[in-house]
């Protein structure tokens, strides 16, 4: 019989939370043969991503999983036999008694925000509140044995490998793109937030003698970006050069197509917890701009996937991409650890890959959910 | 009513009509700005033991307790003696009952502390928030920093370790804060 599962997303910040629902949710329609409904309070968050839905529509189907929109008048319906909460959402209290009242209780989960701190461990899996005799449990994405584990789809890896390989896919994907690389330039995507130390990492590489191509697909950067420049009204599709570096401007894409842009690249920069685990997979250095939190606790977080990412390192590409990181974080200069990052990139290279692997030899996120629902029925 | 961050250790709150005891709470600021508290509960009926994961503003039915004052009588392996310090009745623990404050529980300790009651019955003991303990082991003074900001590892009595100021010799006596585990507050007056 195939299992119900229904997905809850709030869009609370860009497309993070509605990033990682969506990819989940269409794995488990095709790997795992469920049913799943994906419930989402913002369908503008979500066109972005799949352009193909309409937003006036209450729900529709897409990829094989059912997208419905979570309104603020919740309707009458039936709870399914998995219930995900994504990043610690509020289910709809109508929709909490509905779980109560199913003849089989349902498996309620928290699908809580991915970290690297040792404490993500010793609470995976375990059990939370009960509304009525339904019982919430939180499970945890993570990086270590214990833990959820990280989204990957089948074939994934394989399929990054074939496109590396392959010179001529890159060339016309990123001709698609309208990105002409010169031959011999390093290859860069930006995604982030604005960050103050982005003038002086520009700075550096239009300071190299080596040539850097920059892609920023659209987004929050781009004021940043401009201000470096000397410009205003970067749209899509805008390249502009100074020194060693070249700028280019990108349309969203999407996120099929964003991780064939991180399989090309070099060098990825990323931030939020989606971009940053699809760097992972692409087996290439990165840089990660952490979702800042009160009190710097993000600090923390941060310097915990430091501590797992490093090793192996030598001492001095730990050094550059740790001081990279720090710096990017703090909105620091970037200059200094970017020349260092520059003298270690074959390192850097080889201990991306190998990190990859690694992580790829764990069960993935959503195989992870599904023998958790199993080894509790 | 408490809310998942307002659960420390000696809380007790009911679940499905029993009463449990928080052993342990850990606080820990998840992603985003979400927090939760993971909690080792022990059913004060059965002695079950479980632990649970809350939201910080997950809400909870706290237990109303008595309180009394007590000070240690005695330890005698993994049992605590505590003596009601107004009718000298005798009550036994176990360590796992007081595990968050087994580190700052020794021997001779005189503190008056807050022996807390489930019907009638010592569920657990909470320590005051400033205690005095004497350091038992530290190295010396490696920069002769007097500012009390150069911190360095010392040892109490009974094995516990703690970072202490550079200027704290073997044999003084420190000011600890027992709240959130415990951190060296100065040298004690």
């Amino acid at each position: 019989m195939t299992v119900r599962w229904d997905i809850f997303c709030t869009v609370v910040d860009n497309f993070g939370d509605i990033g990682v629902t969506w990819r989940l949710a269409r794995q488990l329609v095709a790997e795992h043969q469920c049913a799943v409904r994906l419930w989402v309070d913002d369908l503008r968050a979500f066109e972005r991503l799949c352009p193909q839905i309409d937003i006036t529509l209450g729900e529709q189907w897409q990829q094989g999983v059912q997208v419905c929109h979570w309104p603020e008048i919740w309707p009458s319906t039936d709870a399914a036999d998995v219930v995900i909460a994504a990043f610690a959402c509020q289910l709809p209290s109508a929709y909490m008694d509905a779980m109560a009242e199913r003849q089989t209780t349902p498996l309620w989960m928290n699908l809580d925000y991915l970290s690297a701190e040792d404490w993500v461990i010793g609470c995976h899996g375990l059990p939370s509140v009960k509304y009525k005799h339904v019982q919430k449990y939180f499970f945890f994405p993570g990086f270590r044995e214990g833990t959820g584990g990280l989204l990957r789809e089948a074939g994934l890896l394989e399929r990054r490998q074939q496109f590396q390989q392959d010179a001529q896919a890159q060339r016309i994907f990123l001709e698609a793109l309208g990105v002409h690389r010169t031959p011999g330039s390093r290859l860069i995507s930006l995604f982030a937030y604005e960050n103050a130390g982005l003038a002086s990492w520009f700075d550096a590489m239009a300071t190299d003698t080596h040539a850097s191509h920059v892609l920023i697909p659209e987004g929050r950067v781009l004021g940043d970006v401009q201000r470096w420049l000397g410009i205003d009204g970067l749209k899509a599709g805008a390249v502009q050069q100074r020194g060693a570096l070249t700028v280019q401007v990108l349309p969203f894409v999407r996120q099929d197509q964003y991780d064939q842009l991180l399989w090309c690249c070099d060098f990825n920069a990323v931030r939020g917890e989606d971009s940053f685990v699809r760097a992972q997979w692409a087996g290439r250095p990165l840089l990660w701009h952490i979702y800042q939190q009160e009190e710097d606790v993000h600090l923390e977080k941060l310097e915990a996937f430091l501590r797992l990412y490093t090793h192996g390192l030598s001492q001095p590409a730990e050094k550059a991409i740790s001081g990279l990181w720090r710096s990017w974080n703090a909105g620091l200069d970037m200059a200094e650890h970017w020349k260092m990052v520059d003298q270690q990139q074959q390192e850097l290279l080889e201990h991306a890959q190998a990190w990859c692997l690694e992580q790829a030899s764990r069960p993935d996120l959503a195989a992870a959910l599904v023998k958790f629902y199993v080894n509790w029925i | 009513m408490k809310t998942g961050k307002e659960l420390k250790p000696g809380t007790v709150i009911r679940l499905e009509n029993d009463p449990w005891l928080v052993q342990k709470a850990e606080f820990t600021k998840s992603g985003r700005n979400s927090a939760i508290m993971k909690t080792k509960l022990k059913n004060l009926l059965t002695g079950y033991k479980t632990e649970i994961v809350y939201s910080a503003d997950d809400k909870l039915d706290d237990v109303i307790l008595d309180r009394k004052e007590a000070t240690l009588s005695f330890i005698s392996g993994d049992t605590y003696t505590f003596m009601d310090t107004t009718d000298y009745t005798m009550y036994e623990l176990n360590a796992e009952d007081i595990e968050s404050v087994l580190p700052f529980i020794e021997e001779g300790m005189t503190d008056v502390c807050e022996a807390v009651f489930f019907e009638e019955r010592l569920v657990s003991v909470e320590l005051p928030t400033t205690i005095v303990r004497q350091v038992d082991y530290t190295e010396g003074s490696a920069r002769g920093d007097t500012s009390g900001k150069v911190m360095k590892p010392a040892k109490l009595k009974n094995g516990t370790e703690l970072s202490v100021a550079d200027f704290i010799e073997i044999g003084d006596m420190i000011e600890i804060d027992t709240r959130e585990g415990g951190s060296y507050k100065g040298r004690a007056k």
